[in-house]
């Protein structure tokens, strides 16, 4: 029996050094911490195979769901570095820390690039009488703490309507809906008033079932002109779901430059944004440098949000 | 409505479905015709191929293993008097004398074609009646939600076994499983124990894999010694040649027992978590009272068969019809397709046949074409199922066991699935042997959480607790749970004496 | 029937420890009710239904005399013995290995081969489904198998 791990160990050098030779030279395997179906599968599974073109190798898509998406970034946490595994990020890294939800912050991986901004929406209830923020505003005012709002608690869709909150002066009551699909169920059902949503939405807003009220960019979008921006009706609030990718903290630099370039190049692949329209997801692409400045500023702001919504727990 | 169905018909003709079809219907005869691999076990093995496959082809392999095994369960039934499966054990009452009367023909192909019978009558239930039940689910709300998972479980706990309080407590350790490690509603841990792979909680699938696989092989296990024993041997020069234009309208010829007996599959196929092994014998018993010569059951009456093979089939459709509007798994066959959708991102629920139209056809279109094809497989092919069910136990069950592994690991592809599957596979044996029925505990491991998410999100839309009696649906929906368990309480009062323990199945 | 006395005094006693712990769980700032809230219910429920379960099983005085029947525990055990490696090996061994290694002892001790041909049977059976299901998985379902830690195999 003694000779087994001697034999384990020489097989895995056998196979380390087999690795070093050609970066990949099996199947990369891309954790996305959510349930497949979401927005950032969805995304992923439509660049994968462009990122795969460049890269030369396979790349599978592997659905760690759970636990509003921390169980995916403790899987990807503690996988061995060395460019098999990548991770799928987005902004609720940052707000699952800071909520205390889960121990894995961003620092804990090496950037890779960003890959895609997703703008909210505001989307109210078919059943609910407003037709504008407007009137949403005047009877959240008349009626504080009684407009309910599905959300995944401590994530991006509690945020986003928490800063709205805070901008406007306004007073919501929160319900848990973890995941766009149940929060859609219960809008249309008139279980909820309001909710976050995006782009993907629009095919039931556009037959009646989901109502747009307003939508978070810094300017309108030509897929809805008529949905006013937050900004336009002095709510200060610009906000959307960035994801890129990550790879765990010591992976090899050779694979690293690897990875990068392909997502580089994947990014910048002519069908990437027409493919992306359809998921209601703008391509923005920023290489390691900016995406590493882009993810510390985000940390921050989500830090002080959390602070400022007294959920802070670290 | 029908240009929905037609175009789904569409779709699964294309050669990626129908290749998925025809395989799952092949490897559902096989194993429904296997004694000790039930369908669910057999779709359990069929999980991880899924996978990997576009969502309409997973599902259509898995319909056809559903289909498939409820109809091949009966080929050993009537031929050797061993049932495939639970589903099946009805026809064995009549099948088998019947066969050694000198009609083994008429015999299976008089259950072939009741199944097929049953089966397309419960498909005109399934596609029309679906659509409008996703309608009144949409308008139910976590109150109703909430009353009408509680009626489920109350439901099963008392019917499928001879003893409440077993299949209450069962119900309720279901749900214990669910609020640990991880709380559904913040993700916050809780109850970890101190055991990390806890702290995302336990998915279902893992557990219903490890109950089900080893509870079932376990079961042989104990029976098999050191030099086990093959099968007796199969006579396969048996002859089955039959006339079906007779057998056709020897069922047609009953269309009374024909419908009643497809209503029975249909009505316990939709009440949830029930399933065949409960349909076939209660159409069984309705046939026998019904029937001008009941004294004639047991002996290889014709209408024996009839009825316990339309009401298995038919059951399939029922449990359908419950997932596919409510989300709810009517049996473990369709709590392991949830888990698929689930897998494929797929929400089930009231929206599933309006958002999904195109997949939700797909199934109906599949379940139809799936009876067509299983007819097409077993007209040549009977004889060599006989040759199938002699393949030793003792290869068939590691091999098992990997696909089972392999299915827990890849469903979120982490070790930990699999460790859950370990723990859970010895639990579920436990459980067999304190003879406690699996079914209402893989309910409540389904519903667990769903259960405590519709309460919570009731309470926060608003804390009044009333408002789950005084909401008329979920009033009816608590009412109805409470008149269930009543009823069983009286019925285990009044069977105390006769019933003996059944076997676990499912 | 005793043993459901002793089946109901087992879940008692474990769901009132879970019970206990529920109680050190801290309220949380966004959930009315906290995570405790459910888990306390269930765990109420459950403890409630296993006293009556205990209680049933002491009045029914008399178990059914059982069948006689000679149930072969030893070699289930070893089966969920072997399980239970299979499964502790696999992140260490990596798929093809362990698989290999569980479907030849599971096989061998289920059958005990006799003669080369029996172990050529255990050792086919054991190649096939190893190799035959990580080609499939990986190459054509893009379902990825654990590898080992070992091995890197």
């Amino acid at each position: 029996m003694k000779a087994l791990p001697i034999i384990a160990a020489g097989l895995a050098a056998l196979a380390a050094s087999l690795a070093q030779a050609q970066y990949p030279d099996r199947p990369i395997k891309l954790i996305v911490p959510w349930a497949a179906g979401g927005d950032t599968d969805v995304i992923y599974r439509t660049f994968a195979p462009l990122m795969q073109k460049a890269l030369g190798g396979t790349i599978v898509v592997a659905n760690v769901g759970g636990a509003s998406g921390t169980k995916g970034a403790k899987e990807a946490q503690s996988s061995p570095p060395d460019g098999y595994t990548i991770f799928a990020v987005h902004d609720s890294i940052h707000s699952t820390y800071y909520t205390g939800v889960a121990d894995v912050n961003y620092t804990d991986f090496e950037p890779i690039c960003l890959v895609s901004s997703t703008p909210s929406i505001v989307t109210a209830s078919p059943k609910t009488p407003w037709t504008d923020m407007k009137s949403l505003l005047a009877d959240a005012k008349a009626r504080p703490g009684q407009i309910t709002v599905g959300a995944t608690l401590g994530s991006t869709s509690h945020f986003f309507p928490a800063m709205v909150e805070q901008a406007a002066g306004i007073k919501f009551k929160y319900v848990s809906y973890e995941g766009t699909a149940p929060r859609m169920n219960a809008l249309l059902g008139g279980h909820i008033d309001l909710a976050e949503s995006n782009l993907t939405q629009k095919g039931k807003a556009d037959a009646g079932q989901l109502k747009f009220l307003a939508i978070a960019s810094d300017k309108r979008l030509p897929e809805v002109p008529n949905v006013p921006t937050l900004k336009e009706l002095g709510i200060d609030v610009e906000y959307a779901v960035n994801r890129g990718l990550l790879a765990p903290k010591g992976t090899p630099r050779a694979a690293l430059d690897k990875l990068r370039a392909a997502c580089a190049a994947g990014a910048r692949d002519a069908g990437f944004p027409e493919a992306m329209k359809k998921h209601g997801t703008l391509v923005r692409y920023l290489d390691p440098a900016a995406y590493t400045a882009f993810l510390q500023r985000n940390d921050k702001e989500n830090k002080d949000l959390a602070k400022e919504l007294g959920m802070l727990k670290r | 409505m029908f240009e929905l169905l037609g175009a789904g018909l569409a779709d699964i003709v294309q050669l990626k479905y129908l290749t998925a079809l025809l395989t799952g219907c092949l490897i559902g005869v096989v194993g429904g015709a296997l004694p000790g691999i039930t369908i669910t076990m057999t779709v359990i093995v069929v999980l991880p191929f899924t996978f990997g496959l576009e969502p309409l082809q997973g599902l259509a392999t898995m319909i056809g293993v559903y289909v498939g095994g409820e109809t091949g369960g009966l080929i050993t039934s009537c031929l050797l008097g061993i049932p495939g499966k639970p589903s099946a054990v009805a026809t064995t009452f009549d099948g088998f004398p019947m066969a050694r009367k000198g009609e083994p023909g008429r015999a299976l192909w008089l259950g072939i074609w009741a199944s097929i019978f049953g089966g397309l009558l419960g498909a005109v239930f399934l596609v029309a009646t679906t659509g409008p039940l996703a309608a009144i689910a949409l308008a139910f709300g976590p109150w109703e939600y909430f009353s009408l998972f509680l009626l489920a479980l109350s439901m099963v706990a008392g019917l499928v076994e001879s003893s409440l309080a077993k299949g209450l407590v069962s119900g309720a350790l279901g749900c214990v499983v669910t609020i640990l490690g991880n709380d559904p509603v913040l993700g916050q841990e809780r109850l970890t124990l101190g055991i990390p792979f806890l702290s995302g909680g336990i998915p279902f699938l893992p557990v219903l894999i490890g109950v089900f696989a080893f509870a079932q092989i376990m079961q042989d296990v104990e029976r098999m010694g050191g030099a086990a024993k093959a099968l007796e041997a199969v006579d396969r020069g048996v002859n089955l040649a039959v006339s079906h234009l007779k057998v056709i309208l020897e069922i047609l010829s009953r269309p009374f027992l024909l419908l009643w007996s497809t209503f029975i599959g249909l009505a316990i196929g939709v009440l949830p978590a029930i399933g065949g092994s409960a349909a076939n014998m209660l159409a069984y018993d309705q046939a026998k009272k019904f029937s001008r010569h009941p004294e004639r059951f047991g002996t290889g009456t014709p209408e024996g068969i009839i009825a316990s093979e339309s009401s298995n089939n038919a059951n399939v459709a029922g449990s359908l019809v419950t997932i596919m509007a409510f989300g709810i798994p009517g049996d473990a066959v369709t709590a392991v397709m949830l888990g698929a959708l689930t897998v494929h991102g797929i929400q089930s629920g009231p929206l599933f046949i309006s958002q999904h139209a195109t997949l939700a056809y797909g199934m109906f279109a599949a379940y139809i074409v799936a009876h067509g094809l299983v007819l097409l497989l077993l007209l040549p092919g009977v004889r060599w199922m006989l040759r199938i069910v002699t393949i030793p136990k003792s290869m068939l069950f590691p091999v098992v066991l990997v696909l089972c592994t392999i299915g827990a690991y890849a469903l979120n592809n982490t070790m930990d699935n699999v460790y859950v599957l370990l723990v859970f596979g010895v639990f579920g044996y436990a459980m067999v042997k304190f003879r406690f029925p699996l079914a209402p505990f893989i309910l409540g491991v389904i519903l667990g959480d769903q259960i405590e998410i519709n309460l919570i999100r009731a309470i926060m839309t608003d804390p009044n607790p009333w408002l789950f009696l005084t909401r008329p649906i979920s009033g009816g929906l608590i009412a109805a749970s409470v008149a269930s368990l009543a009823f069983s309480i009286w019925q285990h009062y009044r069977h105390r004496a006769r019933v003996a323990e059944a076997d676990a199945d499912f | 029937m005793r043993r459901d006395a002793i089946a109901g005094l087992a879940v008692a006693a474990a769901s009132l420890f879970l019970f206990w712990l529920t109680l050190g769980l801290e309220k949380s700032a966004l959930v009315p009710v906290g995570p405790g809230f459910y888990p306390r219910i269930v765990l109420g429920v459950t403890i409630a239904l296993s006293l009556w379960l205990v209680i049933s099983g002491l009045w029914t005085k008399q178990d059914k005399a059982p069948k006689k029947e000679r149930l072969n525990y030893a070699l289930v055990a070893l089966q969920f013995g072997i399980f239970g490696l299979y499964v502790g090996a696999l992140p260490f061994l990596g798929f093809r290995l362990a698989t290999a290694l569980y479907t030849a002892a599971a096989n061998a001790t289920l059958d005990p081969p006799r003669g080369a041909r029996g172990w050529g049977r255990v050792l086919l059976l054991a190649v096939l489904t190893a190799f035959l299901s990580h080609l499939v998985f990986e190459r054509y379902l893009q379902v990825l198998l654990p590898r080992g830690s070992w091995t890197g195999f």
